[in-house]
């Protein structure tokens, strides 16, 4: 199936073909799917890695980063999103088993972000759940996302008196930004029992960064969730799967990342390309069917370590962008 | 690596430092100070730094022989590297180097001997002295051993007490260099200290801070942020930032047997120290109208580096910078299929070395680590228009041109805000006289005692 979607794929899109060409890669000789050559993700910065044409392309999602940098821009039609979201949801429910009365979104609302794959996901999770709603973000003047500090104080603090399980979403950064605020007001939240928390992403560097043991130990004391109840994913705008660490509620002693069954990783060596051992770090690559209108393939610009079937995360590459728009001619819109 | 307890840095890693240990410490170097360096003079110090440097040289020193073996080990550089990089340095610490340095800096040889007078000075009747802070903290970053020598030699210079402060898990070159001082001149030695913890440690910091005279620090932006907020106000501070570098080769220059000798200078420089330093070059304009192109240039250069990989390899890497390398190449080797805008010449199965040719000439930061971009330019004044949006944080370009044109070029790049000039080849060997950022080494740590004579 896999070979068939790059077969498709490579038909309909010029940069797999020019992907291909680099590697001498044909698509009707490759036998496993381990052959598929990734897209490195800078490709997406600075060409249209997608089979939608122009005119129906529906909505674009941008990595994150300011608006003076070059962003991953990955293109979706009304089928591709549906795609998405039905990946998206599906793999959510199975780490998020609980029902939510609240769902509290750190960041801002789609209609101010409409450019992050992240908040459409969101938005897709609590359209399905049904629960009240609330997104606490800001856009600040860079572009950047910022909170409403007394808003969420207040939000969090109504769902503590109603006692209701609260899944609080956002990104590591917004969590750090809301826990130096309670504690700076010396304040701190009690969420009802059964509440969980959802949190993915870097720093980017804006606040003070923390490693993710000590980030989630703040949470679980300031806001009085356990542990197991923190549960962290790992995605990119470029992917239209996402994998999470563990099932909110269920403690297990390890924290790996699972991708679904229709999502496969490998980690492959910088030095030489070829696949590294379990227990080895590599560079990796994902492989994720639901990525019909782009490419499968993607190679990121993290570091993991194979444990199992599961994926350890490592770090990120240092400043792994090239700027430059060489091919911009040849494969844009 | 078996070294005596000389330096908290000597201590094994479980030895607890506390705020009393590191105020003790200040105070004890200052003392030291007072007893055995205050009055010293110059000349004597010059000798004893020279004859250190001489040791070094030599290639049966057992400090030079750890720095190669534990080096390789510990730091990320090969033996090869290391040896190159320790000649370089050391070459230079000869009496004459260590007198052009003092009269630039300072007017006069013995100016932090006694009240002196230069001609200017004495013809309109005044002398003056120079005077050291007591007790010089250094805040040294990352593992090139180069800038936190250099910062120790200059504080021996002026007489001042020194407690240097590592990275963690940085100190090894800093550590040997500290011991060949003891053991040349252990009193010289009594008025050093060496350690290393996390910075930001502000519990240990605090107490260094408020024992220091004047506080030296190489580092990220933020990080020297973070260092000034953070000193009493009576401090002074000498910050050196992070810089970046290229290369100028011109057209002319590249005619006939040049062109080898070229190549050999530019690929010293990308393999030097691996890329990392300040003055290493991220990208190598050629003038497009001699008679080689940027693009056989490109190529030959790889086929140079690939040569130097061979006697002087690259040092391992950890995963994260390998994998920024893997990353970029990556996305050049797509362009480079489809485009001949773009071209690229890498080491086969490893990610020793890349040369990246890039038509479009706008400067091009390198993930470093012998990973250097070519471009074309028709002339200085393409190549700086290109280089606009770093021009307030270059430190050297490299000039391959004909020696006639030489100073004529450098004045040029000079005003455009380059704050030093060489030729190609000797990028990561300045002379003890480079002022660095642009300001005089020595110049930036006394104060002086102006007199006006009767």
């Amino acid at each position: 199936m896999a070979l068939e979607l790059f077969q498709l794929q490579f038909d309909s899109n010029p940069v797999l073909q020019m992907l291909a060409k680099s590697r001498n890669v044909r698509p009707e000789t490759l036998e496993r799917w381990t052959e598929i050559p990734p897209v490195p993700i800078g490709i997406f910065k600075e060409c249209v890695v997608s089979a939608i044409e122009a005119e129906a392309r529906s909505a674009v999602f941008y990595s994150s980063g300011t608006s003076s940098e070059f962003r991953s821009r990955h293109f979706h039609c009304e089928d591709s999103l549906r795609i998405y979201e039905t990946s998206a949801i599906a793999w959510y429910r199975v780490h998020f088993p609980g029902s939510w009365q609240r769902m509290v979104f750190l960041t801002p609302p789609p209609a101010v972000a409409p450019n992050s794959s992240l908040i459409h996901m969101f938005e897709a999770i609590s359209r399905e759940a049904g629960s009240i709603n609330s997104y606490m973000g800001n856009l600040d003047r860079s572009g950047g996302w910022s909170l409403d500090y007394e808003g969420t104080t207040e939000v969090l603090l109504q769902a503590q008196a109603e006692g209701g399980a609260v899944l609080v979403l956002g990104t590591a950064f917004l969590f750090v930004q809301l826990l130096d605020y309670l504690r700076s007001r010396a304040t701190r939240l009690a969420l009802p029992p059964g509440s969980a928390i959802f949190e993915t992403g870097g720093y980017k560097g804006v606040t003070r960064e923390l490693p993710k043991a000590l980030l989630h130990d703040l949470i679980s004391r300031q806001l009085a969730v356990s542990g197991a109840a923190i549960i962290s994913e790992y995605g990119m705008c470029e992917l239209s799967s996402q994998a999470y660490d563990g099932v909110a509620g269920h403690p297990s002693s390890e924290r790996r990342f699972a991708f679904p069954p229709w999502a496969r990783f490998r980690l492959v060596s910088p030095e030489n390309g070829l696949e590294v051992g379990e227990g080895q770090p590599g560079l990796i690559q994902v492989f994720d069917l639901a990525n019909v209108y782009s490419s499968m393939a993607i190679q990121t610009e993290d570091v993991g370590i194979r444990r199992g079937d599961r994926l350890e995360l490592v770090g990120r590459a240092r400043a792994a962008i090239p700027r430059g728009c060489s091919l911009m001619t040849i494969a844009t819109d | 690596m078996n070294l005596p307890n000389y330096f908290l840095a000597d201590l094994p890693a479980e030895a607890a430092l506390g705020p009393t240990l590191i105020r003790e410490a200040c105070l004890s170097l200052k003392r030291n100070r007072e007893l055995y360096l205050a009055r010293r003079s110059t000349g004597d110090l010059v000798n004893s730094l020279c004859a250190v440097a001489k040791e070094w040289l030599h290639p049966d020193y057992p400090l030079r022989r750890m720095a190669l073996d534990d080096g390789s080990r510990m730091t990320g550089f090969s033996r090869a590297t290391i040896a190159a990089g320790l000649d370089s340095f050391f070459r230079v610490f000869t009496p004459d180097d260590f007198e052009a340095l003092l009269e630039q800096d300072l007017g006069h040889t013995r100016r932090l001997d006694a009240v002196t007078s230069h001609s200017a000075e004495r013809q309109t009747g005044r002398a003056a002295i120079a005077v050291s802070p007591a007790l010089l903290v250094h805040i040294t970053a990352g593992n090139l051993p180069n800038p936190a020598w250099m910062s120790i030699v200059l504080g021996v210079l002026v007489r001042s007490a020194q407690f240097v402060k590592c990275a963690s898990g940085m100190s090894l070159f800093t550590r040997l260099f500290a011991h060949s001082l003891h053991e040349a001149d252990p009193k010289l030695g009594a008025c050093l200290e060496v350690a290393e913890w996390p910075g930001g440690t502000t519990t240990l910091e605090e107490e260094l801070f408020d024992e220091a005279d004047c506080v030296t620090a190489t580092g990220s932006d933020e990080t020297l942020e973070n260092i000034r907020q953070r000193l009493p106000s009576r401090v002074r501070f000498v910050s050196h930032g992070h810089r970046l570098s290229f290369g100028y080769v011109s057209g002319e220059f590249l005619a006939g047997s040049n062109k080898r000798i070229v190549i050999a200078r530019v690929a010293a420089d990308v393999a030097a120290w691996d890329q990392l330093g300040c003055l290493s070059p991220h990208v190598i304009y050629v003038q497009q109208d001699g008679g080689c192109s940027a693009e056989a240039f490109a190529e030959l250069l790889a086929n140079e580096l690939e040569v130097i990989e061979a006697v002087q390899p690259r040092g391992g890497l950890p995963i994260s910078e390998a994998a920024a390398i893997a990353s970029r190449r990556s996305v050049y080797e797509i362009r480079a299929a489809n485009s001949t805008e773009t071209r690229l010449w890498c080491s086969q199965n490893s990610s020793a070395w890349t040369v990246v040719y890039e038509s479009d000439p706008r400067f091009q930061v390198s993930c470093l680590n012998r990973f250097v971009y070519v471009k074309p330019v028709p002339d200085v004044a393409a190549m700086l228009a290109a280089a606009d949006s770093i021009r307030d944080r270059v430190s050297t370009i490299g000039l391959a041109v004909a020696e006639s044109r030489f100073q004529e070029l450098a004045g040029i790049l000079g005003r455009w805000g380059a704050t030093r000039i060489c030729p190609m080849g000797r990028m990561q060997q300045p002379p003890l006289t480079w002022r660095h950022d642009g300001r005089g080494p020595l110049a930036e740590l006394v104060t002086w005692t102006d007199c006006e004579l009767p």
